[in-house]
């Protein structure tokens, strides 16, 4: 099949002064496509061509596969079994450079030393294992709201495994979802100025479609584009983040989508949110709680406790000191995390904050603090995602932030690293606002743990 | 070259430390030569090593390490050089002086390159003066007795021409600072110096790292045979212990490249928000 996605050596738009090159399309376009998709068969790519080609689809960044060859296939649609996982893990945790000047004194889980973020920006091949397959591995950065962007090495079969993790999600609310030929099996949405888009086949469901997209008005020029691509493809199953969820609420689209269930991740879904689009759709909202580095770990199907995942995943409540916080106290969430063959995570502290509590004898997680969606509001009105300020802020360098709006919409940012006047003159253009900007020389002038990165005092934010 | 001896020490001693320029004094028969306490060699397959050594030598190889030198690429462009027996006689030859405890290992140096490189200026040899300048200085801040020595063998080694007679294959002076890096930091981290000179085998190694890192393949050997033969005399990779370091080190390398090329080549498709 030919390449729709442009040419391989991208610059950003020379018209817009906050493009930036690796959002360009065609930016990242380095595989033939019995690479991206080692099965791909005729059916299969039909679909892919049908919706990469689709009249109504969007400029696509990407041309991007999920590169299973058929036992990797085979093995990416069965879980990881759970049996005395910890011990396993743990034994080639205990391997790890990170640990090998410590690994004598390491004994059952409370024994270990916590790992922060910081730790695997400084070394992230510490925690590596020597015998890892390195060939499986694809980089996955994340950019998170909370700091410097971290290259992280994921595995692909884990990556593919994580959809069918989906597909359990979803049957555990009593809903069959197969693969259907005549509809896009998943639509992955984010709501962002700038973003990766494609669309692929999943190799392991039938080779079903699937697409990232960006629901930004800007994606969409043709007057009707973004509702009639949708309506066309009919996603089974939608992901995404409060911000690109919200999007969904447009009538046309309440009108005429029919989603299986709807997926949110990486900030807080409000109640509000939760409840307008349960109604909207008539289908269960899961939102799941995870980091990129830890990858799935509670779920909350009802707006309640988040039910920590039945997978390779321990959850511990610890307190500044690092001590057990006594049941059903608030603490930091640690998180050990054995689903990433290439980064087997022994204690992470993920710098979100809970209680961990008991939910029809599952352990949970309740009132999940650390992962506020927050919108700024430009000078016009329009608001903008906090991601947005996230892209500029790393390409101008900074390692660390805090961005705030006050009441009166004035921003300021304090920033760790980088030009400080770079990134002001683009987030000013951002928000057609003055920005602010302060230089702090480390992290910890931002202030301890994870503060809040971004926040946003304006009317309508 | 063909001066004689008393000009060249007449340069090397100016302020350098050096003893009486009695170079008849060689330190493989000057006795007797003991190394300072806390390098003491060891031969490989002995005991493991003290933790305090193991730190120190440690903190050398993280010297070492922080270069993220590439052996692989290194190893390809080498070109032929001079032979191994040449290098290590010279490594046999370096008059005791050198090794004292009292020499200033970096006015040396800068007498030493001013011969190498000429008065100093802004041309491209005077950046490749001060970059060796800049690791001398490196050697000299880590107190590491060691290192020092290792240091004032290489430059003994670049020197030993006006004594010596010129190589059979003159030396890059492109390389003189990755070749005084490895040999004070990562050799030195695992045998002492004074060994390069006293024992067959560690002179044996010496002299292939010395040429390896200054970009020459061993006169009459291809790379194979070099990387076979250095691989079997290369004290840290037979160090268990210190071994374990390098691993680390080269799989931060590879877990780094690595990273970097899948970041290049193209991500894979995800699902989800995380």
């Amino acid at each position: 099949m030919s390449d729709p996605t442009g040419p391989a050596t991208p610059l950003p738009d020379p018209d817009d002064p906050l493009a930036l090159a690796e959002y360009a399309p065609g930016g990242a376009v380095a595989l033939t496509d019995a690479e991206r998709w080692p099965t791909l068969d005729a059916a299969g790519a039909a679909r892919l061509n049908g919706v990469a080609r689709h009249p109504l689809a969007p400029a696509w960044v990407h041309r991007t596969g999920d590169r299973l060859t058929a036992d990797g296939v085979a093995r990416a649609q069965a879980p990881l079994p759970v049996d005395d996982w910890l011990a396993e893990h743990l034994v080639t945790a205990r391997k790890l450079p990170a640990y090998r000047r410590v690994a004598a004194t390491l004994g059952d889980l409370t024994s270990w030393p916590t790992v922060t973020r910081e730790d695997l920006l400084d070394d992230i091949s510490a925690f590596v294992p020597l015998d890892a397959d390195l060939d499986r591995m694809i980089e996955g950065s994340s950019s998170g709201t909370t700091g410097r962007a971290l290259q992280i090495p994921d595995d692909i079969e884990e990556v593919a495994r994580s959809f069918h993790l989906l597909v359990r999600l979803v049957a555990g609310q009593g809903i069959d979802w197969r693969p259907d030929p005549a509809r896009m099996a998943l639509a992955y949405v984010v709501h962002q100025r700038q973003a990766f888009t494609y669309t692929s086949v999943i190799s392991s469901f039938g080779q079903a479609a699937m697409a990232r997209l960006n629901l930004h008005p800007s994606q969409w020029p043709a007057a009707g584009q973004r509702t009639g691509f949708l309506l066309a493809q009919q996603p089974q199953v939608i992901t995404g983040n409060p911000t690109s969820l919200a999007e969904l609420l447009h009538p046309e689209l309440v009108a005429g989508l029919r989603p299986l269930a709807l997926f949110s991740g990486a900030m807080a879904l409000s109640l509000g949110l939760r409840r307008d689009l349960e109604r909207a759709y008539g289908c269960p909202v899961i939102d799941v709680y995870g980091l990129h580095e830890t990858r799935p770990i509670a779920v909350s199907a009802d707006g309640g406790p988040f039910v920590i995942l039945d997978r390779r995943v321990h959850v511990e409540v610890l307190d500044a000191a690092g001590a057990p916080v006594a049941p059903g106290q608030r603490g930091e969430i640690v998180v050990t995390a054995g689903e990433n063959p290439l980064l087997p995570l022994v204690r992470y502290r993920t710098g979100d904050f809970g209680r961990l509590v008991d939910v029809a004898g599952r352990p949970a997680l309740a009132d999940l603090e650390g992962r506020e969606a927050t919108r700024f509001v430009a000078l016009d009105g329009t608001l903008v995602p906090s991601v947005d300020l996230t892209q500029q802020l790393q390409a101008g360098g900074a390692r660390g932030w805090a961005v705030r709006q006050g009441v009166d919409g004035s921003v300021t940012a304090t920033v760790v690293g980088g030009d400080a006047g770079l990134i002001g003159a683009a987030i000013g253009r951002l928000l057609a606002r003055p920005v602010t900007v302060t230089t702090v020389a480390t992290l910890l002038d931002l202030g301890e743990g994870k503060p809040r990165r971004y926040e946003s005092l304006a009317p309508g934010a | 070259m063909a001066e004689g001896p008393v000009p060249f020490w007449r340069r090397l001693t100016n302020s350098a430390g050096l003893r009486d320029p009695d170079i008849s004094e060689t330190a493989t028969n000057a006795t007797p030569f003991s190394p300072p306490a806390d390098r003491v060699s060891r031969p490989a397959g002995a005991p493991e090593p003290a933790e305090t050594m193991v730190v120190d030598s440690e903190a050398l190889l993280d010297i070492w390490f922080a270069r993220e030198q590439d052996d692989v690429i290194v190893w390809r462009s080498c070109l032929p050089g001079a032979s191994v027996a040449e290098i290590a006689t010279r490594l046999s030859l370096v008059p005791a002086a050198f090794l004292a405890d009292d020499v200033a290992v970096l006015q040396l140096a800068e007498n030493i390159l001013e011969i190498e490189y000429g008065a100093s200026g802004t041309t491209s040899p005077d950046r490749r003066r001060q970059e060796v300048l800049r690791i001398v200085d490196q050697v000299r801040a880590t107190g590491s007795g060691a290192a020092r020595r290792g240091a004032a063998l290489v430059l003994w080694l670049w020197a030993s021409d006006d004594l010596n007679g010129p190589l059979s294959v003159p030396l890059s002076p492109v390389w003189h600072g990755r070749a005084m890096a490895a040999l004070s930091f990562r050799l030195a981290a695992v045998v002492d110096p004074a060994e390069w000179v006293r024992d067959a085998d560690r002179r044996d190694e010496a002299a292939r790292t010395f040429l390896l890192w200054s970009g020459h393949l061993p006169a009459g050997e291809d790379e194979a045979t070099a990387r076979s033969i250095l691989a079997m005399r290369d004290s840290l990779q037979q160090n268990t212990a210190l071994a374990q370091t390098m691993a680390d080190h080269e799989h931060r390398l590879q877990v780094t490249k690595r990273l970097q090329e899948a970041r290049a080549r193209e991500a894979a498709a995800r699902y989800s928000n995380e």
